[in-house]
């Protein structure tokens, strides 16, 4: 039997979404003008520009066909991005929480995996013409190699993203399951009960490496630098982007700013036991902790250069043998 | 045809099965070709670069240029020779005065001119400007491809002082024309004011720039990420002809300066580093630019009194001359003829020119994403390098 929302539940979940959808506009703009323009001594872009200006003006822009084999999915990509991250921000909402296995993290891993593998599908269907399609006569005199299998940048694009689904987002996933294991219950409603009675799960010992864990996942999943394997601008530029144009790219620019300001939520709902809802003055803490974790990223972006394999590959597994620590920690504690 | 011809004819022959075999025998190991460019945003300029990679890891590297080609040599064939100086500043952004410089010297050389002291000085204190500016240009560009946002623009915010003192110095930020046949022009005259200005920009870019080199090698993660990657040895450096820092920072001491009449009043250290990869090559700039302020102070200091230009020479006929100098990137080489006051036979030849084979060497064994950083710690400038080769169809 389907339970039905009351009309004050729908309003809370509707004002918060809305809310919540205009904060994260500000928060590229946060990112670029007060913590990196400030760090780097310059001015930086206005606050509105990345996130509201930005998206508005391509809104209005021509539309060009991308270059892509599958054009239709291609641009449905972004959409389906922002569905997954709205549903996300929708099911960490309480008044949701009556629909027991949606609000749940195994929900939200399911769904955060939707996004991954939209970066995949993006990398695979961009074929742009800065790379192979570029005409240009590489059988010149003196040539080293001739008929080598060539490779569109974004091809290299989508094999890191694959790499980041297979081990690149374990730090974030077991960060969430820490909760998890202290609680006992993958289902929101009962993390957040038990921080209601007992505190929240960050101040104990595996809430502490759990958190710091889940940072180095978000900046990982948002590929924030110096984790930005996937839109490396020293080799494939905009990777998965690349080919969006006009709506496309607006989508694509909203996208990250919600998504954002929707990991910083769930990161106060499952370690601090403040949820995103509009009726209660925890909502408060619950942004001002999604806009802590941008401008925390926002500094170490701004102080590190893009890793490699040599330095991405032991991050993680560090960062992913803190999360199991933090995992047992909460179960044996 | 006979016995000479037969055998060369069988050494081609057998050339061309060698480079068959190899070609077969890369094409077993080469997984994929990744081309960037000829427009990409990690380059400065446009040229074409071709990673052949196994599971992002180069395997090897083809570096192709042409896409600014100009033709200048081609262009100063018959033109004045005041006029061809004043077009091979054109060839390049960075170094411009570098050209005018080694293109004025050539034509002194042909017409047997000696200028007056100052104006030597002068040239010098503009020269060393330039090499701080294309040093500092190079940790900008050298950050930014590292993705090292902050550190990039605090270069610049650095090279800033010094491109403000070569507007003073030149009027223009870019194409300074302070050499002219005999001297340097007289609106490059430094008074007593510029002078000042130009000791006071030395301590500030010095102060900056310490602090920096602080910054930069204490910050383990900028150290890890770029120790060890494009290393280049000094037996590969000089078998591929490399010159300039990059040369300097496989361990190779060859620094034209000290050969040059025209540093002859200087006293200044070469430096010169080991390892040869992008934590030396970035490392030898930072250190060469203490010993271009000391320069500069040295020149302002000992500055001579006297005329910046001697107009009282005569045009003549003259063979081929040829003239090097160290720029702030390596050797640059130009030689023309002169007659009836036009140049013949020009030949322009930058430093880049002989690096290009370094920087395709140094990608190899790297991370694919390196590749750019590997190509940009030989401080490229392909631009000049396409604008003044002459290209011939074959």
């Amino acid at each position: 039997m389907i339970t039905i929302l009351s009309f004050k539940s729908i309003l809370a979940i509707l004002a918060t979404l809305i809310i919540a959808f205009i904060i994260s506009i500000f928060i590229p703009g946060i990112e670029r003008k007060y913590i990196h323009g400030r760090i780097q001594q310059r001015i930086g872009p206005p606050l509105f520009s990345p996130g509201l200006m930005a998206p508005i003006k391509f809104f209005f822009k021509e539309n060009l066909k991308p270059n892509s084999p599958l054009p239709k999915l291609y641009k449905s990509l972004p959409v389906i991005s922002f569905i997954v991250i709205f549903l996300i921000l929708l099911f960490i909402i309480p008044q949701f929480y009556i629909y027991g296995s949606l609000a749940s993290v195994i929900a939200i891993v399911g769904l955060l995996k939707v996004e991954e593998i939209a970066y995949v599908l993006m990398g695979s269907l961009s074929k742009s013409v800065m790379s192979t399609g570029m005409s240009f006569p590489d059988k010149i005199k003196g040539a080293k190699h001739l008929n080598v299998k060539s490779s569109f940048i974004e091809d290299i694009s989508s094999s890191r993203a694959l790499r980041l689904i297979i081990f690149g987002s374990f730090p974030l996933y077991l960060a969430l399951f820490v909760p998890v294991s202290t609680v006992g219950s993958v289902y929101l409603s009962d993390i957040l009960s038990y921080q209601i009675s007992h505190g929240p799960i960050l101040f104990s010992v595996s809430g502490i490496i759990g958190a710091i864990v889940f940072f180095i996942g978000y900046m990982i999943l948002l590929n924030e630098y110096p984790f930005a394997i996937l839109k490396t601008k020293a080799d494939v530029i905009e990777g998965p982007y690349m080919e969006y144009s006009s709506k496309y790219r607006a989508i694509n620019y909203i996208n990250r700013g919600f998504l954002i300001f929707v990991l910083g939520s769930l990161f106060s709902l499952m370690f601090l036991g403040y949820p995103s809802n509009i009726f209660s003055w925890k909502f408060i803490i619950n942004v001002l902790v999604a806009l802590i974790f941008p401008v925390l990223m926002a500094i170490l972006s701004a102080f590190s250069p893009i890793f490699t394999n040599k330095q991405f590959y032991p991050v993680i597994l560090v960062s992913s043998i803190f999360g199991v620590l933090a995992i047992l920690l909460g179960l044996l504690i | 045809m006979n016995e000479d011809e037969i055998s060369n004819g069988k050494n081609i022959h057998n050339e061309d099965n060698v480079r068959n075999e190899e070609i077969t025998h890369n094409e077993n190991i080469i997984e994929t070709e990744v081309a960037l460019g000829t427009v990409h945003p990690a380059a400065l300029e446009p040229y074409r670069l071709r990673l052949f990679v196994e599971d992002e890891i180069v395997k090897d590297a083809e570096i192709t240029i042409g896409v600014n080609h100009r033709g200048v040599e081609r262009i100063m064939e018959g033109l004045p020779v005041e006029k061809a100086n004043a077009l091979t500043e054109k060839i390049c952004g960075i170094c411009s005065n570098a050209h005018i410089w080694n293109s004025c010297l050539t034509a002194e050389k042909a017409l047997g001119i000696d200028i007056p002291e100052r104006a030597n000085y002068i040239r010098i204190i503009m020269e060393e400007l330039e090499r701080l500016h294309s040093h500092f240009l190079y940790l900008g560009h050298g950050c930014e491809v590292l993705a090292h946002e902050t550190f990039s623009m605090r270069a610049f915010s650095i090279r800033e002082t010094v491109m403000e003192l070569l507007r003073m110095i030149g009027g223009n930020r870019v194409q300074y024309g302070a050499s002219i046949i005999g001297g340097v022009r007289p609106r490059c005259e430094l008074d007593s004011n510029r002078i000042i200005k130009i000791l006071e920009g030395m301590d500030i870019v010095e102060k900056k720039l310490n602090d920096f080199a602080d910054r930069f090698v204490s910050d383990p993660i900028v150290m890890n990420r770029i120790t060890g990657v494009g290393k280049i040895s000094s037996k590969d450096a000089l078998k591929l002809e490399v010159t300039g820092p990059t040369l300097r920072a496989t361990g190779v001491k060859k620094d034209l300066r000290f050969k040059m009449k025209e540093y002859e009043p200087f006293d200044f250290n070469m430096i010169t580093l080991s390892d040869g990869d992008v934590k030396d090559n970035i490392l030898m700039r930072v250190l060469e630019i203490p010993e271009a302020i000391s320069i500069i102070r040295q020149a302002v200091k000992n500055l001579p009194n006297g005329p910046i230009v001697d107009r009282s020479w005569e045009m003549i006929d003259s063979p081929t001359v040829h003239n090097y100098i160290e720029v702030p990137r390596g050797t640059l080489y130009h030689s023309y003829a002169l007659e009836d006051g036009r140049v013949r036979g020009s030949v322009i030849r930058t430093p880049s020119m002989s690096n290009i084979g370094a920087m395709q060497l140094a990608c190899i064994g790297n991370h694919l994403t390196d590749a750019q950083l590997c190509i940009v710690q030989c401080d490229p400038c392909f631009t000049c390098t396409d604008r003044a080769i002459e290209i011939i169809k074959l």
